[in-house]
């Protein structure tokens, strides 16, 4: 399990600094967009669930190590799940916002679905593919 | 036969030891993660986490329904329909059934048929629905105890313990089942400091959905104050109500997948709840707001409590007669307050009032069925609570040189 502790503990440090980031842009009042990345800059998305990623990283980082014992591999999970958490209520609300047409009809149409999806997108979703490596974890210990 | 407490141990020791056959115990990972979200250290985390997802998917649920459909099929087709076609023949009816005929929107119309229904099916229904999905999913996957256990030493500073969580909860989709739940708490001290509660400061699902709808952006500030005041509240009242509130064990389940059966049948019964007694009392809100408005009190009320409402609160005083209807609807209250020209600090303090005033009328039946005492005891609380809170908040502003 050598490997997955390096690669979780990379992961958290990585986690945190976004976690950072959404706050630090947070408290800026802006929203910070670059490349495929957008930090959210309101209190809802950008402070409550900055928290959170922060947390996750946290979590990460504390369970990175000798993941073959539970308790270590339960703080990975955690924080594995505070991402799912947070990218799957961001992917949500795309979905939720995408549907609908606005002035120009009851559904928007498939382009303006597809670009209402499209990046770039905020930090836990982009982490939301890597945190997915613990489920290999999970079946391994199993 | 009687047993001393020694002796009755000693027989419970024996018959565990003949009955009971203990196997070696291996520790799942379902159980780490049970205990990891008990600990205050990894469980608040999780609780937050837990509060975000709560409050994300029911905003974006309920604003896909409402602000993506509803609000469209209600201003564009359904109140035109009803101007158009409803006969003119007595003015009076028309304001009360369709309401202002210039209105170009349902949440300014103010009829039955357009406000009324609008507020009912298209802002409440969607946000009580993903209400208590979420809730329901919350309590069968076991997470409800955990969060009982975690925020259990909080609620021993107001005299409740961990379960006055689940009330508490209850009341943010229907202030009616929560009032229902306090029956959980054992004392009459924990009853009644709780129904208080849930009475002044916790807003139920529709008022939730309809400030999401009006006032998004102050949201915040109107929830920090309504969670401050309960507190403090709760503390206060903790300390001069005599009784006592006695320490609970808790058993806390494992984790488990939500039963689908269960969940359905879960939501089925709330939201019959919600069909039967909620829709039509906000269409009877309607209707007896619009019929006083006709009959002038409610402008006559608004001269009286004039005064105390500018003055004291550092609201407009055209704020009282929403004010006076949210004693029927919290809810329609906020969508009258919207149309209301103030500033955000005046609206924030509107909204709260709106909040903390009076229970809505079913909440008040509810307190009325738990007691005379409780319904009255609860009256003079709100009465003093209302007018010490609605002050501090403007005095808050002003300090903040934002009133």
């Amino acid at each position: 399990m050598r490997l997955g502790d390096v690669y979780f503990a990379l992961l958290g440090a990585v986690t945190l600094a976004c976690g950072f980031a959404d706050l630090m842009v947070t408290l800026s009042g802006e929203y910070c967009s670059w490349w495929i990345v957008e930090v959210p800059g309101d209190m809802f998305r950008g402070g409550w669930g900055g928290l959170i990623v922060l947390f996750a990283g946290l979590f990460y980082l504390s369970g990175a190590r000798n993941l073959s014992e539970i308790h270590q591999l339960s703080k990975v999970m955690m924080g594995s799940v505070l991402i799912w958490l947070i990218a799957g209520c961001d992917i949500f609300a795309r979905i939720t916002e995408s549907i609908p047409g606005g002035d120009e009809g009851w559904f928007n149409s498939m382009e303006g679905f597809l670009g209402g999806c499209a990046p770039p997108y905020f930090p836990a979703m982009l982490l939301l593919p890597f945190s997915l490596v613990v489920i290999y974890y999970i079946h391994k210990v199993e | 036969m009687s047993l001393t407490v020694d002796e009755r141990w000693d027989l419970i020791d024996r018959i565990s030891r003949e009955t009971v056959t203990v196997g070696e115990y291996k520790e799942t990972l379902t159980d780490v993660i049970g205990e990891i979200t008990i600990k205050p250290m990894t469980g608040i985390p999780v609780v937050i986490a837990s509060l975000y997802l709560f409050w994300s998917i029911f905003g974006s649920f309920a604003g896909f329904f409402t602000d993506g459909f509803f609000v469209k099929f209600f201003d564009q087709y359904w109140l035109p329909w009803w101007q158009l076609h409803f006969p003119d023949t007595w003015e009076w009816l028309y304001y009360i059934v369709v309401g202002d005929p210039l209105a170009d929107n349902c949440l300014e119309a103010f009829g039955m048929l357009t406000s009324g229904l609008f507020v009912a099916i298209g802002v409440v229904l969607p946000a009580i629905f993903i209400f208590y999905l979420m809730l329901t999913l919350l309590e069968d996957v076991g997470y409800l105890p955990r969060l009982a256990v975690l925020i259990d030493t909080i609620l021993h500073k107001i005299g409740l313990h961990g379960y006055a969580i689940v009330p508490t909860i209850l009341s943010l989709g229907c202030n009616v089942p929560g009032v229902a739940a306090t029956r959980i708490l054992e004392t009459r001290k924990e009853r009644f400091v709780m129904m208080t509660l849930l009475a002044i400061f916790v807003p139920c699902g529709a008022q939730l959905g309809i400030m999401q709808q009006v006032i998004p952006e102050t949201m915040g500030l109107v929830l920090l104050y309504l969670v401050i005041g309960y507190f403090v509240t709760g503390f206060v009242l903790s300390r001069i109500i005599p009784g006592k509130s006695p320490e609970i064990l808790m058993d806390v389940p494992p984790y488990q997948k939500p039963l689908l059966r269960n969940v359905a049948l879960k939501i089925w019964m709330r939201m019959r709840e919600f069909f039967t007694s909620a829709i039509p009392f906000v269409l009877l809100g309607v209707l007896m707001v619009n019929v006083l408005y006709l009959a002038g009190f409610i402008q006559w009320l608004s001269s009286t409590l004039s005064p105390l409402f500018v003055y004291w609160f550092g609201v407009p005083e055209a704020t009282v007669g929403p004010l006076i209807a949210a004693f029927l609807r919290k809810d329609l209250a906020v969508a009258q307050l919207s149309v209301i020209e103030m500033t955000w600090y005046q609206m924030v303090t509107a909204v709260v009032l709106v909040s903390i005033y009076f229970p809505c009328l079913a909440t008040f039946i509810m307190l009325l069925r738990e007691g005379w005492t409780e319904l009255l005891g609860s009256l003079a609380v709100l009465i003093v609570v209302v007018t010490v809170y609605g002050g501090f908040v403007h005095l808050v502003g002003i300090l903040a040189g934002v009133a």
